[in-house]
Formats: C-alpha cells, structure tokens, sequence
C-alpha cells in the first residue's frame, strides 16, 4: 500500500501547522475537533506552549454534535470564548471529523465575525495533510489580510515560512542577527519573536527570504501583490551563509522580479551522502556542505514541495517505501536525517542525526542543532 | 452567469426538468454544464443519448486516485453540454453527502469553471437537503438559486416544504436562495391550486409550469430530451421559455 508509515512516524499535520504558524500573533485559532486532542497540537507539535501564553480553543466535538450539524454550538462557544479574550482576530480550522461531516468553515467563520466583530477567517484544514499545507495557507491568509500597501525600507527584508516545526527555538534570533551583521533589516520573521503589527509592514520589504516550503505561499502573493522577489534557502554553515547574503543584495541591487534559488542548493547525482528532510532545509543544508566543507551530498525531499525549489532538489519522495527504496538502491555513505529514520536507513549507513521537530516531535527536541550563520563541521566531521 | 440547483422528493422529476432545461439553454447558445449530485448517476443520461458518463466516484474507486482532467470524468451531450454525475458509494456502504462534497473539492482543484468558462450550471439533487454533503450545491460560490420541482401530491408538496426550510435555514450565510418551483403536472384534482397554496405561503413563484406530457415519456425511452426531440411540442417550449426567463434575468443582474 502507498502511502503507509509502518516503520516511521508521519509528519506533523495541516491542523498543527496552522496552530504553529499563528501561535505568536495575538489571535485565537479554533481547532474543531473531539476534547482531548488539544495535546496534540498544542503540547506534542508545540515546543512554545510551557513558556508562552497563546490563545488555542478546541470545540470538543461530540459524536451528536458531528451527527446532527451542530454548527451553532461551535459558532456559540467561539464568539463566547472570543468576548473573554478579546483576540486580535480568529482562525478556525478543521480535522477529520469535520471534513467527513462537510462543515463549511467559511459559512462558520463569515457568522462567527458578523456576531462578534472580530477578524475571522477559515482555514481548510483536516487532519490528513500535512502541517506544510496548514501554515502554508495560514502564512499566505496572514499576508492577504494584513499587508498594506506602504513605501519601501532600505535593505528591508520579510522572513517568511518560520516556524518551531521546521528551526529550534532561537532561530528567529539567529536569522535577525545574520541579517542585521549583512546590512539587511529583518522586517518580520513570520512567525517566530513576531507579531501581527509587522506583518502590515511586510510590503515595505525590499526582498522576501523563504526559509521553509511554508512560507512559499505568502511569498509568491507578495511578488505577484507587491513586486517583491523572494530568494529561497537558508544561512546555514558559515560560507553558505555569506554567499545567500551576496545573493539576496544581488536580488536587491539588479531588482530581479524573479523567483529565484541559490543554485548551490542543488544536490550531486554522484553523491555520496543524502540529506532527508524539508526541502528548503535539505537543499540549504546541501549548499552549505559543499561550500563549508566541500562534501557532495543529494538533498531529498520527504514533504510536499511546490515551485522552484521542487526542480533543483530533485522531487519529492514521501512514501515510506519509495524513501527505503531510494536508500537501498542509492547506498549512500551517509544520511544526515531526523533520529527516527534510523530504522530505514541501510545498516552499513552513517545516520548523522539532525532531529526535526515536524517529525519527531519533543523525544529529541535537546538535540536539535542550531545550524544558522554557524561553523557546522563539528556536526558533520 | 446562471447557477441553479434543482431539488425536489424523489422520482418527481428533477433529472428530467434539469436536463431539458440544460438542453434549452444549449439550444439558446449558452454553455452549459449539468452536475448531478445523486449516487444514482443517471441525471446526465437524456443527454448522452443513453451513453452514460463515468461517476467521480467511479473513477476514485476504479483507479484509487483523483482524475487528472476533467476529460476524464465528464462528456459532452446535446448542444455541447457538459454532463458531469458525482456518483457515490457502494450501495449501503459509506457516506454519499462526502461523496458530493469531494466531488466539488477536485472540481475546484481542476478549475472546471475558470477552464470551461460557463454561461450556466445546473446542479441536479438528490431528494431533500439531508445533510451538509446535500447542500454543498447551495453554498456560496455555488448556486445562486434554488428551484423546487413538486407536483400538486401532497408528498411532494411536503417534501418541497422541507426543502423550503432547508434552504431558509442557511438565511445568515451567503447561500442560495429558493427561486421559486417547477410545476411539474401530475395531473391531479386541483393541482395548481394545492401549488399555489404552498408557494403564496411561501413567498415564492411557480417559475415554470410544465404539462404532463407523453412526448416527455417518449423521447426519454429513445435516450434524449423532449427539448431535443422535438423542440416544438408544448413540455418543449416550456422549458425553452423558462430558459429564456432565467437567460433575460441573468442578462439584467450583468
């Protein structure tokens, strides 16, 4: 069968990464869905949620509730929990429950802001995808309601596609400062040590930097929307990360209205080593072998990929036995990867563990490496 | 651009008002599609000269995948309409609401109406608005209007009362509104009167009226439309004319 994780866990979903990606922005998220599973995306896909306060409902749908169409109850305990929290604005997004009953979210949502009178919109999620196309959507929502049209910042940049999921915590610090040291202004960093004030400034950015396939949505709307190209990848290493600095001024200096991709993110064929992951942080990290420690490696993309990117890392492979497959036939020396695919990588592999938190959730959270404008050769000596 | 849907009790007719009304608007010049959203698949068929279009669901059941065009899951019938059946499940198994609603999800997705460009779409429902998969024809970025096919039989009168207050239910949402009903004549005592009596309660018009008519019966057997068959006959002309009403009101609206 396609499509079946035996051995290996599946990937944070839609739900969680909505639940991500507007954690920090003074909103309310609504997550349809049976009491109980708040744990799940709130505590197991949610490293922030012991140290900072964020507004998640769950609606505690009952087996009744879902057989007879109660959407007023959902719409009720909404608006109710809304006027005691005065949020900034609402999401409500779905989960499986919903999706086979058909609830109509945007109906829901157009009720829940016409009687409380706070910025609500839908998000279409169902618990089956995973948490790329939830924060994907959720980023791309954010940018559509809240950028304003405004005049440029010199050397502005929008960091997009930045969530918990994906980086440590701390990256968007990281980020901020490598930034700030390559005399660029970080504008926004959605959605990490961000709020929803900065996001209406996004268009005075000069350059978006994608860092995730999550932020990809909301980058290409604001080159379509706004003019601004974006660059995708991440500083990783140290050499890498002066070269994506060099590039992303290139961007600004030539105002290239194109999409484009560092080139070194582009992986070998004749590699000898396969680094598993998120495309962006498998291509970004490709790059940054080759030019910090000049090692050939193949980056492959076990999650959706969408545009440009998708072309130079080769695809994507997500199904547990085309990933197996790939290694069995491909031998490669090593596999830089989250802890939990030792168990399918080849046993005469080198398994160079890099926990990503999307997928192995907090059993390796301590060990999640912090890789921006940073000397990674002790990692992969 | 004209987007009805077509409810009504079971086995009063809604298929054949559907897919003559299409045939009408095609022979106007319009580009039409017709959805039929019944597991029973067989909306389309007056159309098709018997020759039926594959089910979505069908086509995820036989293939285990989405289709990839809409190629792949749609013909076209007399007067170059798009004929389209959502299907369902197996018979007693699953859930036939979800079946629609998947169905409208990979319509959007293969960007049907931005691709085909139509000048109509006729949504063709199962019985009565039983849960949220019946409605998905009715929400927002769907059918604008609603018409309701009864007789003067007291069932279908009852039925076309409950579809009435479906619809009226959703008032607070962007949904569709009843247009009015399709007489469709049974020829019983005082059937337009028992009619009228529903739709002045109501609020609503009788938008068609439609006589019980052998040539209907006749040109269904050879696989086609009265309207198709013969466009001269008075169920034929009928339906031509309410064509024309919905294509003039369209026309206003801009």
């Amino acid at each position: 069968m396609k499509n079946v994780s035996g051995i290996i866990p599946c990937y944070a979903a839609d739900t969680s990464g909505v639940c991500s990606a507007l954690y920090e922005l003074g909103g309310m998220t609504v997550v349809h869905d049976a009491s109980g599973c708040n744990s799940t995306y709130s505590t197991h896909d949610e490293p922030r949620w012991y140290d900072m306060r964020s507004n998640i409902f769950i609606s505690a749908l009952t087996e009744l509730d879902a057989i007879m169409g109660n959407d007023e109850k959902l719409i009720e305990d909404t608006v109710s929990a809304a006027n005691d929290r005065a949020p900034r604005f609402i999401a409500v997004c779905g989960s499986p429950m919903p999706m086979m009953t058909g609830v109509d979210f945007d109906a829901v949502a157009a009720e829940i802001e016409s009687r409380s009178g706070i910025r609500t919109f839908a998000l279409h999620t169902n618990g089956t995808r995973s948490y790329i196309e939830g924060a994907s959507e959720a980023f791309l929502e954010l940018v559509k309601e809240y950028a304003r049209p405004c005049s440029k910042t010199e050397g502005g940049v929008a960091v997009l596609g930045l969530t918990p999921l994906d980086f440590p915590l701390g990256a968007d610090k990281e980020i901020r400062r490598w930034l700030s040291e390559n005399g660029f202004r970080c504008l926004s960093a959605l959605a990490m040590g961000d709020d929803l004030g900065s996001v209406g400034a996004l268009p005075a950015a000069e350059l978006s930097l994608v860092v995730s396939q999550t932020g990809l949505a909301a980058a290409e709307y604001l080159k379509e929307e706004y003019g601004i190209p974006y660059v995708c990848g991440v500083p990783f290493g140290k050499e890498f990360a002066v070269h994506l600095a060099a590039y992303m001024k290139d961007i600004i200096k030539q105002n290239m209205g194109c999409s484009p991709v560092m080139e070194p993110c582009c992986g070998f064929e004749d590699a000898d080593t396969v680094v598993i992951g998120e495309g962006f942080f498998a291509g970004s990290l490709t790059a940054a072998l080759r030019e910090d420690m000049n090692i050939k490696a193949l980056p492959l993309c076990t999650l959706p990929a969408y545009g440009p990117f998708k072309s130079l890392i080769g695809g994507e492979i997500s199904a547990e036995e085309d990933i197996k497959a790939f290694l069995e036939e491909k031998k490669p020396g090593t596999v830089i990867a989250d802890p939990l695919f030792r168990y399918i990588v080849p046993k005469e592999t080198r398994l160079i563990e890099v926990p990503h938190f999307a997928f192995s959730g907090r059993c390796f959270q301590r060990d999640m490496k912090n890789m921006i404008n940073t000397d990674i050769k002790e990692y992969f000596k | 651009m004209i987007k009805l849907a077509i409810y009504g009790k079971g086995g009063i007719g809604k298929s054949t008002c559907t897919a003559n009304l299409s045939a009408a608007l095609a022979s106007l010049g319009k580009r039409v599609i017709q959805i039929g959203c019944d597991p029973k698949a067989d909306s389309t068929i007056n159309l098709l000269h018997g020759d039926p279009v594959l089910p979505v669901m069908d086509y995820m059941r036989i293939n285990d995948e989405e289709p990839e065009s809409i190629e792949q899951i749609s013909k076209i019938g007399f007067g170059g309409v798009l004929c389209i059946e959502t299907g369902g499940p197996t018979p007693g198994l699953g859930c036939a609401g979800r079946g629609i609603i998947t169905t409208f999800t990979l319509l959007e997705q293969l960007e049907l109406f931005k691709r085909y460009k139509p000048d109509a779409v006729l949504y063709d429902v199962l019985g009565d608005v039983v849960c949220g998969g019946f409605a998905a024809p009715i929400r927002e970025g769907y059918a604008e209007q609603v018409l309701i096919v009864t007789s003067g039989e007291k069932m279908a009168l009852y039925a076309a009362n409950n579809i009435y207050q479906a619809v009226k239910n959703f008032e607070d949402r962007s949904y569709a509104k009843v247009r009015g009903v399709i007489l469709n004549r049974r020829n019983v005592e005082n059937e337009e009167a028992k009619v009228r009596a529903f739709t002045d309660k109501a609020g609503i018009e009788i938008t068609a009226d439609i006589p019980r008519s052998d040539d209907i019966i006749r040109f269904e057997d050879m696989g086609m439309t009265c309207v198709e068959g013969d466009p001269g006959c008075e169920a034929a002309k009928r339906f031509l004319s309410l064509a024309q009403t919905l294509t003039d009101e369209d026309g206003k609206n801009g």
